[in-house]
């Protein structure tokens, strides 16, 4: 680095120019090249949940069907019940290289009551869904109840057991006994799902809404029975489902895996990424790791998603009383 | 049973998933040395490198990782003060202290001799006990985790009993910041400021490494010199004086192992209850509790056997019901799921093979953990000669960064420096350590437990002694009370004799 000053001016007046034209072609050849470096997707939950293993179970083949060899690589935020996440997608740069996992109504119910929370779900680049987990109304293997009309007819408030106010599993609870017109008491305080199940079994409350992908297992072995499926349809003709109640919007009370990515992505990264995504959930291998782990397929596309994020929206906003 | 252990035996002693277990046992013992990381990030780090593995390979590097980690935590809480771990903080409380007389040696031998002991023993219960495995599991509810927490914060207070309104004080302080945050039960957020980064309330691992790490790294800086307080004193080959002390303690052992295999079997409650607790009864026990936190080595055993019976406990649950006892079977579940295997209530009886070859790992792991550990004494020990003002920015930055990795959070690194401060002040104005850190971990537990209990049981106190679990934890806690008062009286009886005598 030793060029007499006269010689380093003319080296930047030559470098200055080409460094623009580099930067100019740069920029107009993005979309063509797009991806060049590893996509982070955000999980909002700490490794070791089912938010996690979907993530991880489906990076090999996004990254498969992205072109340019690019990694996908899975990255945990967790952090005050997924918010945290949440807003460090939501305000990631739009490039394309930020992509996340929403837990749908998790991060919604907090928007709905109007907290401080540095998101907007309706601005959100919606890229599609990778599944739904239907609640499902449980009550203990060995209680004698057969249907929610027989607890209706205990003649005493219903207990159940959830995790803190505001979580799905509480606001789920709250809508369907107040739709259902069931007289009910709820102990909050479960640290999850697999910490009310247990309670559930123990005997600390009489039933208790929990996703079905937890459940499963648990139905399987007796521990637990269900009393109903709030999935569009239960595929057990023993178990009523929200039409048998009378009551099909209660079909809304469930988890979605929702994926996005900052507000005002360029439309043809969002395509890429999009018909990516699609194309991963085809993927056999992808498939197989669903059907072993229990795990069922519904996978949606982007407008579809952006429609049902809405949808949501209004579902749960006609229960705001219950939220705050 | 013994056909299937043995089967997992010849499946671990292949080569190739015994390079996967030593690879884990290394990982295991830097992740636990460094304080900071644990068990629970070094899987969760893990976690992703498995899934092109084979679940056995998967498996074994699991086992090694968590069976190495109480090692690795236990030489940096005896060297540095610092613990590696959450259930390694209570080794520093008389492991420190010998370090500093220049017996680091002596003490990591004791480590090295009781971990793998504990981890047998713990190993041993759990295969007798898990025909009632589920039995087991259901007698805790939240009265049983109320008076869990009620007791385990009462022996620690006793334990302070020196000097116990300075005791108290850090209790209360404990249970202060232990109620920050999110409350789970009513959903109020409570003493946050209006921070996100608090709503999900004081996090244990950055509190550890603040009050203890960082506060001897204070001190350290402000009164110069090296850890050993004289370098002539220091002896490098004591590590068999303390394998034959943890072996003459053999009763020791035995109770610091149940204490962490039943603790560790209550999902939720945690290992590092299970060491404190261990520590304590221990010093309760002996004959002359005065002495401890001078460098007793009773006091690094008891919580060492329980650190890695622990373990062992903390797996009943998750085989019984496919439910994590801790945070590191939480992660361990993670790894089930991404192999394609559904955690839940069969997963012992589908898959008991893969169990009983995790179970192998555990043990083998620990033992192979003990060895590295007596092999590099000479040269742990020499780090308690290095000058301060070399081993403290080394030591801080070393856990700053590991702090920070556990969440990628900076305001975990912000909280570790705050509670550092904190933690030098108690120190400087000799204030107990131990009764905070056990307020701030089962604070939480304690509230929830009564507040669940309470409306569980419409508001009526009997609901506490209720069941046969929750009646001996209530006459454990009403005895470990009176014990403290048992001198005191004698003493007052003696007096009162004395004075009718003239």
């Amino acid at each position: 680095m030793s060029h007499k000053p006269s010689s380093r001016v003319a080296v930047k007046k030559v470098v200055g120019p080409m460094f623009l034209v580099a930067l100019l072609l740069l920029a107009c050849s993005e979309p063509a090249s797009y991806p060049e470096k590893d996509i982070t997707v955000v999980i909002p939950f700490n490794s070791g949940g089912a938010f996690d293993a979907y993530v991880r179970a489906l990076a090999p083949g996004l990254q498969k069907h992205l072109p340019n060899s690019i990694n996908v690589l899975p990255k945990n935020l967790p952090g005050a019940g997924g918010r945290r996440g949440a807003s460090d997608i939501y305000r990631a740069r739009p490039d394309g290289y930020t992509i996340g996992i929403f837990n749908m109504p998790g991060v919604l119910i907090p928007q709905l009551q109007g907290m401080k929370i540095g998101y907007e779900l309706s601005k959100v680049t919606w890229l599609g869904t990778l599944g739904y987990d239907s609640y499902v109304f449980v009550v203990k293997g060995d209680s004698p109840h057969e249907s929610i009309d027989d607890l209706k007819e205990l003649g005493r408030n219903v207990t159940y057991g959830a995790t803190g106010p505001g979580s799905t599993s509480y606001i789920a609870t709250n809508i369907v006994n107040e739709t259902l017109g069931i007289p009910f008491d709820i102990i909050t305080g479960y640290k999850g799902s697999s910490d009310y199940l247990l309670g559930l079994i123990r005997g600390d409350f009489d039933a208790a809404m929990i996703n079905f992908s937890t459940a499963r297992s648990y139905l399987e072995s007796g521990d637990i029975k269900a009393l109903a499926v709030f999935g569009t349809d239960s595929n057990d003709p023993q178990v009523a489902d929200a039409g048998d109640l009378g009551a099909p919007e209660l079909a809304n009370i469930r988890v979605v895996r929702m994926m996005g990515a900052p507000p005002d992505l360029p439309e043809d990264i969002k395509t890429m990424l999009e018909e990516a995504l699609l194309a991963a959930m085809e993927d056999a291998e992808f498939k197989a790791w669903l059907e072993s782990t229990g795990n069922e397929a519904h996978s949606a596309n982007a407008a579809e998603t952006a429609a049902a994020v809405l949808e949501m929206t209004e579902f749960y906003d006609q229960f705001r009383q219950l939220l705050d | 049973m013994l056909d299937l252990l043995l089967q997992a035996a010849a499946g671990l002693l292949s080569p190739g998933t015994l390079i996967f277990l030593f690879a884990g046992v290394l990982v295991g013992l830097v992740f636990g040395v460094i304080p900071g990381l644990g068990g629970t990030t070094a899987l969760a780090l893990l976690l992703p490198l498995t899934y092109g593995m084979e679940v056995t390979h998967a498996f074994a590097m699991a086992g090694g990782i968590m069976g190495a980690i109480a090692m690795g935590g236990s030489i940096s809480a005896i060297l540095l003060n610092a613990p590696g771990t959450g259930p390694s903080a209570a080794t520093c409380i008389d492991g420190h202290p010998l370090a500093k007389q220049g017996r680091a040696a002596d003490a990591i031998g004791a480590v090295a001799t009781a971990s793998p002991l504990g981890g047998l023993f713990g190993v041993l219960t759990l295969l007798l006990v898990l025909p009632v495995a589920r039995d087991i599991v259901l007698l805790f509810g939240p009265p049983e985790f109320f008076l869990v927490a009620v007791f385990g914060i009462v022996t620690v207070a006793i334990s302070s009993a020196k000097n116990l309104l300075r005791g108290l004080v850090a209790g209360g302080i404990g249970l202060m910041l232990s109620f920050v945050g999110y409350d789970t039960v009513h959903g109020g957020v409570r003493y946050t400021f209006g921070s996100d980064y608090l709503w999900d309330g004081i996090p244990l691992i950055p509190s550890l490494v603040g009050l203890f790490g960082m506060a001897e790294m204070i001190r350290l800086s402000i009164e110069g010199g090296t850890v050993a307080a004289d370098a002539k004193t220091v002896k490098l080959d004591g590590v068999w004086s303390g394998v034959r002390a943890t072996l003459r303690h053999w009763k020791v052992v035995i109770r610091g192992s149940i204490i962490g295999t039943l603790i560790g079997a209550i999902p939720g409650v945690g290992g590092t209850v299970a060491t404190f607790i261990a520590y304590s009864t221990t010093k309760k026990a002996d004959r002359d509790p005065d002495s401890f936190g001078t460098g007793r080595i009773e006091g690094i055993i008891a919580p060492e056997s329980a650190n890695n019976a622990k373990d062992s406990g903390a797996l009943l649950p998750t085989l019984a019901f496919g439910i994590p006892g801790s945070a590191e079977m939480a992660v361990f579940l993670g790894i089930l799921m991404l192999h394609g295997m559904q955690p839940g209530p069969a997963i012992f009886a589908d898959h008991q093979d893969k169990i009983y070859g995790l179970i192998l790992a555990l043990t083998l792991s620990a033992v192979l953990a003990s060895f590295i550990g007596i092999t590099f004494v000479r040269w742990l020990a020499a780090i308690t000669l290095i000058k301060g003002q070399i081993l403290a920015p080394v030591v801080i930055a070393v856990s700053l960064v590991g702090v920070y990795a556990i969440n990628l959070t900076p305001g975990d690194v912000v909280l570790a420096a705050v509670i550092g401060v904190l933690g030098y002040l108690m120190l400087r104005f000799d204030y107990p350590r131990l009764p905070l850190v056990i307020a701030l971990i089962l604070g939480e537990t304690a509230e929830r437990g009564f507040q669940q209990s309470m409306m569980i049981g419409n508001g009526d106190l009997s609901i506490f002694v209720h069941s046969v679990t929750s009646i001996i934890l209530v006459v454990l806690i009403f005895l470990s009370l009176s014990w403290s008062f048992v001198p005191m009286l004698r003493k007052k009886f003696a007096a009162s004799i004395a004075g009718e005598v003239p």
